[in-house]
């Protein structure tokens, strides 16, 4: 079965071309014009990911995100006005796992879905089980535990928290991650990394403002300890 | 005329002195004026004031004096009119009695007698009329009054001197002076004081004036409850918020406009797409024209980019998102996502390798990027970036091998939408003409600079310069 997409515009045009775009990829689109009928769509039938365009009249987009993260570890995709705002990081906040600028090529959209697509990277083929001091993580089962509790982490945070177990101690910079986890380059924005950090560690850690497991060096990047 | 007077007066009239220096100079010219009509007038009426006194107090003497010479005088043998008579007489210091009696002139002194005593008083007298009159006694002034005594045959003179009277005129004369001098300086200091007090409303207009032109478009003068300056506050803030909200008017319609478009355009380009998945299905008229749209687009799509760029400047909205970025890496980086396809060589000044610059990542980007695209459509691609170091400023230099940019023309590229002339000469259609500007604008807020100048082999070209401040080594 093809991977489902679930956009949520309000200009028809638009959302007739993207959907045409997408469907060129090979996948199935559906459409929403307003948050709830995004909402309802998704409750009916949840799809593999969620474009949703932030300025939408009624439930805004951010509405619709967090919505959709209380039930929901989908890739969201959300299409911001502008790069500079504060819309960035409060979609990131909301939930969203990337985003887009609009107007976006259609060949960026098709980009950031697969990589958000893709599967969580194995540090090592043997290894099945990683412990960090309470933490524990199941790469294969896509399980986190902390004191033997699961944690309900999206894809993106749970391929983060991948790459950071993938080598213990080292500090990864921004950029790496954002080339390793979104599949950016060098010009990656790194507050999709910040954001990222910040929701993983509000799930992961007992006091998210005292982090004990991922860890700021300042200027570098982040690590992971025990 | 009147043209010829008008003219003689804007020569006199000292224009070249500052509003200051010419409130001054009239409060000192209207104090000097009022002071010198005021000494005048208070030296005339106190010199005719005393000389009154003094002539009301000679004559009621000069008439009880030459009472008692007509009394006496019928008695007396002329040896004793000279020596009895005179001497017995009242008179002050300074006033001397002279007697005409029997066709004799008798006086106290021998220097003093007929040809002391003004000829047209003489006459006066002679006819019988008493008289008074001032004259120079000896180079000195005095009051001559004369009575004629017809019944006892004689004329009878005073000769008052009036010198210890100058003496007082005259140091009042100077006390007067003395302090219109006085007058005059104060009413200097007073014009400086008042016109330094009265303009320093203007100093603050100019201030904010000044922010306005700035960019501070939300400058505006203090409420003030004085209704003279209240005028002048309030009118220029009226001034400040019109020309505030037509700026924001004309930003916003800039914004409205480029956010307008961007609907469309996404439809535009991801149709274009789908076009293009197709384009081996179309004939090749068609796909010639999906060529065209789908380079027209993009084009259009950095135009409108550049655009809600450069509103967000002119709205002031434009926040920078610092990073410390190690300036080489980034460099690298820039160059090679930027020069597309082709490669430039990067030269580097080895002390640069641990530099760091703090900068808007996505900006600094767009700056090496537009620096590369313009030496592409301009000077046949960039073909080489340097990086070096000069004191704490680190340089960022992209030179190409094109016409260069003749020196009239290099502090008008980085105007918006001001294409060359030399671009114009070499047919470049490429290019919406805000990248340059909007180079200038990322740089300037990184609180840089940046220029075009010679290449420095002084081989013909360009040498597009951006200049960095560095955060450490």
């Amino acid at each position: 079965m093809s991977t489902r997409i679930l956009t949520v515009e309000d200009d028809e045009r638009i959302r007739t071309a993207v959907r045409m775009a997408l469907e060129d990829e090979g996948w199935t689109v559906e459409e929403a014009e307003t948050g709830e009928a995004a909402l309802e769509a998704f409750k009916r039938n949840p799809s593999d990911v969620v474009l949703i365009d932030i300025m939408l009249p009624g439930v805004d987009g951010f509405e619709v995100c967090r919505s959709m993260r209380k039930t929901s570890d989908v890739p969201i995709v959300m299409v911001t006005a502008r790069a500079d705002t504060h819309d960035v990081v409060a979609g990131l906040e909301a939930g969203a796992d990337d985003y887009l600028t609009k107007p976006f090529a259609p060949k960026e959209l098709s980009a950031r879905i697969r990589a958000l697509m893709r599967r969580a990277r194995k540090p090592d083929a043997t290894t099945t089980t990683m412990r960090f001091g309470d933490l524990e993580i199941i790469p294969d089962a896509g399980v986190v535990r902390r004191s033997g509790t699961e944690l309900h982490l999206t894809k993106t945070e749970f391929r983060l928290l991948c790459e950071l177990a993938s080598s213990p101690g080292r500090v990864f910079s921004r950029e790496v991650l954002l080339e390793r986890v979104w599949g950016y380059g060098y010009f990656g924005d790194g507050r999709l990394v910040d954001v990222h950090v910040r929701r993983l560690r509000t799930k992961i850690e007992a006091d998210p403002a005292n982090p004990r497991h991922v860890a700021t060096v300042r200027g570098l990047g982040y690590k992971l300890q025990g | 005329m009147l043209t010829r007077l008008r003219a003689w007066l804007g020569r006199v009239r000292p224009r070249s002195l500052g509003l200051r220096a010419r409130v001054t100079l009239s409060f000192a010219l209207g104090a000097l004026f009022l002071s010198i009509v005021l000494a005048g007038t208070t030296f005339a009426l106190t010199r005719a004031n005393l000389l009154n006194q003094r002539e009301s107090t000679s004559l009621s003497r000069v008439y009880v004096n030459a009472s008692v010479v007509k009394n006496q005088l019928p008695d007396l043998n002329p040896t004793d009119v000279q020596d009895v008579l005179l001497p017995s007489l009242q008179v002050p210091n300074g006033a001397r009695p002279v007697l005409h009696f029997a066709g004799r002139w008798f006086s106290l002194t021998a220097q003093i007698g007929e040809n002391s005593i003004p000829a047209a008083l003489r006459d006066t007298v002679d006819s019988g009329r008493p008289a008074r009159m001032m004259f120079d006694l000896q180079g000195k002034p005095a009051l001559a009054v004369g009575i004629p005594l017809p019944s006892a045959g004689a004329q009878y003179f005073e000769l008052v001197e009036l010198d210890d009277l100058q003496s007082t005129l005259e140091s009042l004369g100077f006390s007067l002076l003395g302090a219109s001098a006085l007058t005059t300086l104060g009413g200097a200091a007073l014009g400086s004081w008042a016109s330094r007090r009265a303009l320093r409303p203007l100093a603050d207009v100019s201030q904010a004036a000044k922010a306005i032109a700035g960019g501070r478009l939300d400058t505006r003068l203090e409420t003030t409850d004085d209704r003279d300056l209240g005028v002048l506050s309030s009118s220029f803030n009226d001034m400040a918020q019109a020309l505030q909200e037509r700026i924001e008017r004309d930003a916003r319609f800039a914004s409205d406009v480029s956010h307008e478009l961007r609907s469309p355009l996404m439809t535009l380009s991801a149709a274009i797409d789908v076009l293009e998945a197709r384009r081996d299905e179309l004939g090749e008229r068609s796909q010639a024209a999906v060529d065209l749209l789908s380079m027209e687009v993009d084009r259009f799509r950095q135009l409108v980019e550049d655009l809600l760029e450069m509103s967000r400047y002119d709205a002031g909205a434009v926040r920078l998102e610092l990073d410390d970025i190690r300036l080489a890496e980034f460099v690298m980086q820039a160059v090679k996502v930027s020069a597309n396809g082709s490669r430039v060589p990067v030269d580097l000044d080895s002390e640069l390798a641990g530099a760091v610059v703090q900068a808007d990542k996505r900006r600094l980007a767009r700056v090496v990027a537009n620096l590369l695209d313009n030496a592409r459509k301009y000077g046949d691609g960039a073909t080489s970036v340097v990086l070096q170091r000069v004191d704490d400023r680190v340089q960022i230099a992209i030179e190409d091998e094109g016409p260069g940019v003749p020196e009239e023309e290099r502090h008008l590229i980085f105007e918006r939408f001001a294409r060359g002339g030399v671009a114009g000469r070499r047919g470049s259609t490429e290019g919406v003409g805000l990248g340059l500007a909007l180079v200038a604008e990322h740089v300037r807020l990184h609180g840089g600079r940046v220029w075009v100048e010679d290449r420095a082999d002084g081989r013909p070209g360009a040498r597009f310069v951006v200049e960095l401040p560095v955060l450490s080594q």
